[in-house]
Parts: C-alpha cells; structure tokens; sequence
C-alpha cells in the first residue's frame, strides 16, 4: 500500500464517517445545541397545546415565575385535562401507565447550560420576557428544538442592550438605589451568572 | 551555566547517535509502500477526526414528579425548623432542603436556646446525613436482613427472656425527648428487670451528682452566662465543649458586646492547665497545674464564704503558688462586690470539686439569679455510676438482653476491653447505631436507625422548652427510627409519628394557653420548631452543707497527692468532640482553633516541658501509666501548665468507615473510674521520647503577630476612654481611580470582641460554598481549601500567655491586587464592590494568589474527589463544582447575593437590611460577623464602619478592602504584649 492509497483511504474513512453521524436532527456541535431536537418518550406536541388550544405557558411551567428552573409539569397535571380528554390514545396512555407503575416519565432535556453558568427562569418572567425570545415560536412546534444558541454572548448582548438606565454627561449610568426596583436593570457582573 | 551545559551535552549525545539511530530504523523498515508509523498516524487522524465530527453534549433527562407535592416548587429551597442531633444540646436548627435534600443547616434565629447559632459540629451533620459508611438494612449475624426477620427472631427472644425473668437493659446516650423516654419505658415494661441506662463518654454526671448531693436536686442547672457579670471557670470550656457551648456562646457574647453604643461587658477569670478554646478568650487567664486547680477552687471557697461551712474554712492552702494564690485573691474580692451577678464554674467531673463549686455559687447568691434550678439542663446526663454497674452486671452474667442505641462503649468506655468481654457474656445483643461501630460488630442484630435528618423525635434540651424534630428528607437506606424498633418489640406497631402526635396531644397541649385547638398548637410548634411551656417556677431549693467536709477533705488529699506529678488531661476537640462522628471529614480537616492542627491527635505539652525531655513538635512521645501506653505525636502547646500533657479523645477509631479509621490515637483507656465517675485525667503518667517524629497536619505554622498589627486590642478602660482603632475610610492617595457604586457596595465588619474563635464559620462555609476536603497530606503541603482561615496568635509569657482569634476571608478590596495580575481576566471587580472570581475562565497562573497579601484564595491542585455518588446529595446546587486547575475563593456568597436580589426585584422594592445573611454570618454563634450594602444609610455594617473600633487589616498596603475588623477589648487592666 502506497502512502498515497492510505491518504484516500483515511479520508474516505474519515467522510463516511461523519456522514453517519452527522444526521442532521440529532447533531450539534459540542457547546452549542442550536437546532437540537431530540426524541421524547411522549410525543408531546406544543403546537397543540400552546399554539392550537392556547394554554398558557404557565399553567404547566408554573415555576417558571418564581423559580430558577421552568420546571416540567408532574404526570399529574398531565391528567388534571386528560383524564377527560383523549383518554384512550397510545400517547395519553403513556402518562397513565406511567402513574399507575409509579414510574416518572424520564424526557429529554433540549435546553442545557452548562453548571457553571446560572438562569433564573422567575427574573426574566417577572421582567417581562416573552417565553418565546429564548424559546422560540415554541407554540408551532411538534417537537421541541433549541431555537437559541443559549452562548454567553447571547446573554450578554441582550444584558447589555436591556440596561434602562439614564446616562450622565460622562456616559456614565446613574444609578440610584430608590429608582432600582423599578427599573429593568440587567447587570454584566460575571457573579451574576457565574457563581 | 549547568544548564547550558546540560543542554550542550544533550545536543552532543543527539549528535553522536543519529546515525546509529537512523541506521536502526532503516535495518527494519519495509523497502516500499507505508511505514507501519505512517500508517498509525493514519489511523489516528482518522479516528481523531471522527471523535470531533461526533462530539455533542451527552444526552440529559429531567424526571419531574408524577405527582407534584403541594406548597413544593423546584429549584426554590424550602426551609424546615428541626433540632439538631449532633450532641444532646438541642440547638434549634433550620434545615434548608433543595429539590428534595438537605443541604445546609442553619441556626434557627427564633429559638430561645441558641438563637440562631451553630457549632461546627452541627454544620458537618449534613455530610453525616450522606455518608456512605451507613449500615443500609438490617443485620443478622452481620448478613443482611429484612425488617420481618429480624422483629420475629428478637420479639422470640425476647418473650424467651420475659419467661427467665433475666435483666434487659437499654443503653443509650443522652435522650432529652419526652417522647423517646416514654417509648423506651414502655418497651421495658414488659421486663421483670429493664432499665434504661444513660451513658456519654465525655460526662459531667459529677454536676448532677453535686447537685443531688448538696441541693436534693440531682440536675444540672441552667447556667445564664448572658447575666453573669464575672465568669470564673475551673477549667470549663463552656465556649468550646462543655455541654452546650452554642447556647453559652450565645449568653457569653451578649454580656461582653460593645457595639452600638454599649459600654458594659462582663468579665471572664479562668483557671485552667492546657490552653482551652474558652481559656483563650478570658480576660484574665491564670495558668494553674491541675493539682492546683483544685487548691486554688478551694482557697476561693474559703475566701467567698464568710458566713460559710467550717469545713471550708479549714482549707490548707499551704501549697499554693503565691501567684495563684494573688489572683484567687484578687478574683474573690471581685466575686464578693457582685452578689448574685457572677457565675463560678467548673469543667471537673469530680462530685467533690463540684459540690465546692455549688457551695461558692450559694455564698455568693447565685442560685436563681445566674443558675437555675427550676429550668434544669437534660444535656449531657450520662450515668457514669450506672454505666459502671451494667458492665458489672453483664459480667457477672445476670443481664439476658442489652440494646445499644447512639453509643458506641466499646470504643469510648475507659476500660472498654471489659465492656467487649461483659457483652459477650450477653445472650441477646442489639444494636439501634446507625453505623457498624466498635460496639455493632459485637452484636447479633445491628437494627440501624435514621439519621436525625431523616426522623421524627423532640428534645427537651432545658425544661420548658421543647423542640421539634421533623424529617426532611424519606430515608436514604433501609432504616428505622430506634423508637418504633423499640415500640414494635414491645406489641406497639404504630409508626413513631403517630406516638409523638399523641403524646404532644395528652401531655404538651395541657400544658400551654395560647391555641385552641391541637391541631394549630400542632403545626405552630413545627413550623417554629419548638414551643415554650409555661413552667411552675418553684423556690430554688436549699443548700444542704452536711457531705462538705468530706467533699473538702478528699480534695486536699486528691490535690497533696497530685502535687507536681505529670498528669494526662483528656479533653474535647471542638470538631471532632467525643469521637461520635469520626467519619466526617470536614470535621477531621477542621482546624483546630488553638493548635490549628487537622486529621490528628497529639500530645499537647508546654514549651519547657518539650524542653525538659528534648520534645520538638511532632515527636513521638510514649505515655504510659499502670494500665495502658499510647504513643502519638508531641505538639508544643505555649500557655499550657508544665506538670500537664493534653490529650484529645475521640480519635483511633478502628472502625469508624473510609474518613475515620485509624486517625490518631485512642486516648479513652486514660479515663479513671473514681469516686462514683468518670476522670478525665491521669495522674503520675511517665512520658518517653521516641526516636520517631513526623510532620503533624498544621494550618498555621506562625504563632506570633511578628510585630505588625493584625489585631488591634485595647483595655476597656483604653476604650471607653475614646481610642480609636482607626478612621473608616481613611484617606490616603491611590494610583487608582475610586470606584463608583451605584445600587449596591457589599460589606462585612467581623467584631473580635465577641468572637471567641469556635470555627464555626469554617463549617458553615464549607457546606454552602462545596468547598472540598483534601485530606492530611494535602494540609501538609498547606493546600487546604477552607475560604475562612482563623488565625491564631499567641502572645505573652509562659504565665501569661493570651491568644487573639480572627477570621480572615476574602477581604474584597477595592484596589484589589489579584485582579491587576490575572492575564485572563478571572478575576474582576463587580458593580458591586466584590472581587469575582470567574472559575470558567481560570486557567490556574496562580498569580492571584501570590499577589494577595491576605492569602485568602485557594488553588485546587487536584480533581478533588466527588466520586461517592451518595455524599454527592451534600452539595448545594447553586454553587459549581470547581474543577482541577481553578483559583477559587470567599465571594461573601455571591448565591445568596443574587438569589435575594432576584427576589427583591420580582417583588418589586429594595433589599432590606440584614436580608442577605452569609453563611459564616448566619451560624455565628456569638453574632460576631455583619453583612450589609454600603450605599444603604442606614444599614448597620455602614453604621458599624464608623464605631471607633473599627479598622482594617494590613490598611498599610492600601486595597481597601470591604471587610473591617471591630478591636477587641479585653476586661482587664492591661494588655499584656
């Protein structure tokens, strides 16, 4: 074998490998999951639920307004609605199979951060952030995807453009301790996030 | 030059083999096609190529509740109000449990024993909780058991013994829950001959005894150290060990604080041999050797009782030093112009000594006043005498059943070679311990118990008041609360929640006025944690002088045949204490605040008594008496009495689990049985050097302040004649430009007055901010991780030694050093006056570290280990995990900071003073430490920066830091430098 047979043959190798495995779907670069849409055990559709019949995110994401995490909804609230509607089909059937084994529905998560990076869910809720800014227009989803990148510098380009702050003729924010509460006021801290 | 000559040399060396080299490869390379090497690269390019081409992030799942529990939200802490069950002093604590675990305990503020304090003892409960070494079902014959088979085959043997009529008895430690009493005397009940005995390793039953003896009352009073204006203390370390050192922290502090315009502290005498934790914060130590301090117990005896028994007056006080004897002299006239407004203690074990102490109490009018009788103490009610007799008896074969429950006296009991053979003796052998101890692996069944964490009990720690134990988490393992093993054994099936709630029901609810119903006194009592009951307050009873004589008698005879011989002082370690839990390693690597030494037991000497037998630190020494030799390292001790060697017990456990096997040395078989108690000393021991010597685990190797000013200290006279300490903030010329801050500028003002150097604050940080343990080698390349170092200083002469506490964290300065030497931007300072440290972008120069003239930051030199999925659960998620490589240290717990300001926000107002507590803060028993935002006017840090005590450390080097220090003041005429 020549030395120039082998090159072909390690390139071939190489790109018949990465065509395997970079299946569109289920690929994402390490640390960036934009796009990522994986498989749930539940085929759980949020076009039907937010975008057809309108529920309100919070009613099942209901920590999301005073918690760090959105939190999933228990199987339980799954059946405050379904115990009634649909019950027989092969997804509901799931979530009631699931109670009944006493066995929690183990999803997949889509969106991750790293552990040295810090969300608080019930600020930007309290601040008045549309779910979908970070989300996406997740009401027209079958399967949910990331539809952000979720980086740092995603972060930090709205913390710092989202700064309501009047300037002093230096270009300095003043800032003053009685008008803070009211005001949106996104720090560029590192501690904010990373602690 | 070496080098490049070394370099010369390898370049030549290349030279000379090339082609020899070259000549090898040839002689085996094939003639065409690819070398075996390219092919490999080959391969590995390829296989490199298709590693990155599949990297992503690993697949996570996120398993919600099935059914969502009520009030419970995730991510969001909820907090439980419990007791805590690290030692029978009943503190109240607060539990914080996040998405299911306890990760955090804290003092609960509203609770009127320790309000709000903790000791270092009580924040290591949580990695308790998550140990591993925990037996995880029960045990047959030391192979696993379910629950079914081991209640029929002892409830068979049991109804065997009631046939025989043998003695059963069920030992325990301290048990301050009605509710448990109750439930061991039903189970019994059922025996011809049961008995509940009570046995603690480190006792203070001679209290009790005393006070049986001279009062009718055998109890141990509550001590008011927070009404005491003058404290003497016999050797006591109330503030370290001695039966509930929180509480009396807390009522020590509050009598000495001088903030916010107080210009009253109380005054604090000790007379103790080896330098103790409460020793060091006296106003006026006098260094005494033991034989000594009982001469100088009883001189102040006969010098307090004017009108007092004859029997004191006939001391013979020949022996004493005309020094001691000046400051008992000099302390009974103190003693005598502050009736009913002193407290004399003392840490003795022995009856005589004690019922001295009641007799000096009572001459001086403090009975009802600083010690009461009517809310007596139940910490700490060890029956030494009773102990003594089951060994007896279970020798002697008479005993048929003994259940061990939270005590482990094959290890801990002075001769517990006996104990080990009397048990065998015993047909049937229980043990209710949680771990498989010394004692466990004795027995037939080892029935485990919960964790306090995981049950329900209460505590009665004083009359009066009762606490609340709830569970805050389902057991991890196959455990059961040892009340319903007990219950179960005796026909009582119900689960021990039930028995508690109707017990509260009949007996407590009687007792109060305030809710109608059960049910609301119920759910207040858990929710505060403990309820006060109204308690008929009697006449303290009278002083029965009739046994003094004798007690007096015998003292002087125990004191002439001490005199000047070497006696072995067995004391409490602040982490470790009686060596319950000896598998925590936080409470191993805790320094110890005197000695700062980690992981070990030593030899506590003085220097010239190191000198007389040519001791260095860490020799190893032989100590030997008629029954026993141990040998453990010498460690040179200034302060402490030269006719002493301090030995602390709780170490060379043999069978403690992964952290506490075989660390240190087991000095129990020192402890006497004399005169109806325990010892805790040795008299005439002879000491040996050894050729041996090793390195102890020591976190501070300086002793002095080498001049500079750390610690600033004046008299009280000084101070309440208007001396600054220093002004705040100083102006001083800056290369730097100030900072300006707008919402918020953290800062701490840490008061040396009223800290009293208990390390509490060191736990307290480790659990909240997942600071790891490194173990004994890494602290002796002083590589320890703790965010809080309290430094220790010891100053003076042999007679006169005194020692100055003060914690050091990240002082947060404005014109921080590390942050203008980090090449990577790491380190930064906030819009809010903390230096942050960012571990992501660390890449580990170290270069912080070095420029850092506080030495506050902390290097992981290695992964540390979280590779115990089950002590994993003790981390608190709202700090990372720092990894190999990072610089990391104190933030003022940056979490908290964010998680109050979010909540502030949300809710639309500003934070509130005092609403942010640092975790060092929170658990200070002594209050010392205040948190706050500077750009508040009226926030009590800013007002505190402006006391004139304040200043900052090293304020020389200008970095204005955001941590100030309060001086300290000593009670007392002179500072001694």
């Amino acid at each position: 074998m020549s030395l120039r047979t082998a090159k072909i043959i390690s390139l071939l190798v190489t790109i018949a490998g990465a065509i395997v495995l970079l299946q569109g779907a289920t690929f994402s670069w390490l640390g960036n999951q934009q796009g990522y849409e994986p498989v749930q055990p539940i085929a759980f559709s949020h076009k039907v639920h937010a975008g057809d019949n309108q529920i309100q995110c919070l009613y099942c994401h209901s920590a999301a307004e005073k918690s760090k995490v959105a939190g999933i909804p228990a199987a339980s609230t799954c059946m405050n609605c379904h115990s009634q509607i649909r019950k027989d089909s092969p997804e509901i059937q799931k979530i009631t199979q699931a109670l009944a084994d006493n066995k929690p529905i183990e999803w997949v998560r889509v969106h991750h951060l790293p552990d040295h990076a810090r969300f608080d869910h019930s600020r930007h809720v309290s601040a008045g952030l549309k779910c979908q800014q970070c989300h996406g227009a997740i009401e027209t989803m079958e399967r949910v995807s990331q539809f952000e990148t979720l980086s740092m510098g995603m972060c930090v380009t709205c913390h710092r453009t989202h700064r309501e702050v009047t300037l002093d003729e230096n270009g300095k924010p003043v800032i003053s301790r009685e008008a803070t509460p009211k005001r949106l006021m996104a720090s560029t801290d590192c501690s904010v996030c990373h602690h | 030059m070496s080098g490049e000559k070394l370099w010369k040399k390898f370049q030549q060396q290349d030279a000379d083999d090339a082609p020899q080299l070259i000549q090898l490869e040839s002689a085996r390379m094939p003639r065409a096609g690819v070398s075996r090497r390219t092919f490999i690269e080959m391969i590995g390019f390829s296989a490199a190529a298709l590693t990155f081409t599949s990297c992503r992030a690993p697949e996570q799942k996120i398993i919600p509740y099935l059914k969502q529990p009520v009030e419970f939200t995730p991510g969001v802490a909820s907090w439980f109000a419990s007791t805590c069950g690290g030692c029978s002093a009943g503190c109240g604590v607060l539990v914080k449990v996040r998405d299911g675990r306890p990760i955090k305990i804290e003092g609960n503020p509203e609770h009127p024993l320790n309000a709000g304090g903790l000791c270092a003892v009580a924040h290591g409960m949580v990695f308790g909780l998550y140990d591993s070494d925990r037996v995880r079902q029960p045990l047959i014959a030391s192979k696993p058991a379910t629950w079914a088979d081991v209640d029929r085959q002892i409830i068979d043997i049991l109804a065997a013994t009631q046939k025989t009529g043998e003695k059963v008895r069920v030992l325990t430690g301290t048990i301050t829950s009605p509710t448990s009493r109750e439930a061991i005397a039903k189970f019994l009940s059922q025996f011809k001959d049961g008995k509940h005995v009570v046995y603690e390793a480190v006792s203070t039953a001679a209290i009790r005894e005393a006070h049986a003896r001279t009062y009718k009352t055998p109890a141990i009073p509550q001590y008011r150290f927070d009404k005491a204006k003058l404290v003497v203390s016999f050797g006591a370390d109330f503030l370290g060990t001695w039966i509930a050192p929180t509480q009396f922290t807390r009522g020590y502090s509050t009598a000495r604080d001088l903030r916010e315009g107080s210009h009253e502290m109380s005054r604090h005498v000790q007379f103790e041999s080896l330098m103790s934790l409460t020793g060091s914060n006296a106003d006026a130590r006098v260094r005494v050797s033991p034989s000594e301090e009982i001469d100088a117990l009883l001189l102040l005896a006969k010098l307090v009782s004017s009108e007092g028994t004859a029997a004191v007056a006939a001391v013979d006080d020949s022996r004493i030093s005309s020094r001691v004897r000046e400051a008992v002299q000099q302390t009974a006239n103190e003693l005598l112009k502050l009736h009913g407004e002193s407290l004399v203690i003392s840490g003795s074990n022995d009856i005589d000594a004690q019922c001295v102490v009641n007799a000096i109490n009572q001459a001086l009018g403090n009975y009802g006043k600083t010690l009461d009788l009517n809310a007596t103490s139940q910490q700490n009610e060890g029956a030494d005498q009773e102990m003594v007799e089951l060994v007896r008896e279970m020798n002697a074969g008479e005993v048929g059943g003994l259940i061990v429950s939270g005590v482990n006296p094959a290890y801990d009991y002075y001769a517990s070679e006996d104990f080990s053979n009397a048990l065998a003796k015993v047909p049937l052998k229980i043990s209710l311990n949680p771990t498989r101890d010394e004692t466990s692996a004795l027995v037939d069944f080892i029935c485990p118990q919960h964790h306090f964490l995981e049950a329900w009990d209460d505590a009665q720690p004083v009359r009066g008041v009762i606490s609340l134990n709830q569970p805050t988490i389902a057991p991890l393992f196959q455990t059961r609360a040892y009340q319903e093993s007990l219950l179960r054994w005796s026909g009582d099936g119900r689960p021990f929640y039930d028995v508690l709630r109707q017990s509260w029901k009949e007996k407590l609810f009687t007792q109060q006025k305030t809710h109608a119903t059960f049910d609301e006194f119920w759910d207040h009592s858990l929710q505060d944690g403990f309820a006060v009951l109204q308690t008929q307050s009697s006449e303290q009873p009278s002083f029965v002088a009739d046994q003094m004589g004798k007690s007096v008698e015998r003292l002087g005879a125990r004191s002439a045949d001490h005199a000047s011989k070497l006696t072995a002082l067995l004391y409490e370690k602040i982490g470790l204490r009686d060596g319950t839990h000896a598998n925590n390693p936080w409470l191993h690597e805790l320094p110890d605040p005197i000695s700062k030494i980690t992981w070990d037991n030593y030899a506590c000497v003085s220097p010239k008594l190191a000198e007389k037998f040519e001791l260095e630190e860490g020799t190893i020494v032989r100590i030997s008496n008629s029954e026993t030799t141990i040998e453990l390292p010498a460690h040179i001790q200034p302060g402490q009495h030269d006719d002493c060697v301090a030995i602390a017990l709780g170490y060379g456990r043999t069978s403690a689990g992964k952290a506490g096997t075989g660390i240190g040395v087991n000095a129990y078989p020192l402890v006497r049985f004399d005169n109806g108690t325990f010892q805790y000393q040795a008299t005439g021991i002879k000491l040996e050097k050894t050729a041996a010597r090793v390195q102890l685990a020591s976190t501070q190797l300086h002793q002095t302040l080498g001049g500079r000013p750390l610690i600033k200290e004046f008299t009280l006279d000084d101070y309440l004649k208007k001396h600054t300490a220093g002004e705040y903030p100083k102006e001083s010329k800056s290369i730097w430009k100030d900072y300006q801050y707008g919402e918020h500028k953290w800062a701490m003002v840490v008061d040396l007055n009223v800290c009293v150097g208990c390390s509490a604050c060191i736990l307290s940080c480790q659990a909240e901010n997942n600071v790891p343990v490194v173990g004994k080698d890494e602290v002796r390349r002083q590589r320890e991780m703790h965010w809080i170092r309290l430094d220790r200083y010891t100053l003076g002469s042999d007679d006169n030694t005194t020692v100055e506490y003060q914690p050091v964290m990240c002082n947060q300065c404005d014109n921080a050093s590390c942050e203008s030497v980090c090449p990577v931007l790491a380190t930064v300072h906030s819009s809010e006056g903390l230096n942050m440290q960012v571990y992501n972008r660390c890449v580990g120069t170290r270069y912080c570290e070095n420029n850092c003239p506080y030495k506050v930051r902390r290097f992981n030199w290695f992964e540390n280990q979280h590779a115990d999925p089950i002590s994993n659960l003790a981390l608190n998620p709202d700090v990372t995990v720092r990894s190999r490589g990072v610089m990391e240290k104190c933030t003022f717990c940056v979490q908290r900071i964010e998680e109050a300001k979010i909540h502030a926000r949300n809710e639309g107002r500003n934070i509130r003073d005092g609403e942010i507590q640092t975790a060092c803060q929170q658990s200070c028993p002594a209050h010392a430490i205040t948190f706050g935002d500077l750009v508040d006017a009226d926030s009590r840090v800013g007002k505190l920066k402006h006391d004139e005590r304040d200043y900052i450390l090293l304020e020389e080097v200008n970095l204005r830091p955001q941590i100030s220090y309060l001086a300290k003041v000593r009670n007392t005429e002179e500072v001694e430098a």
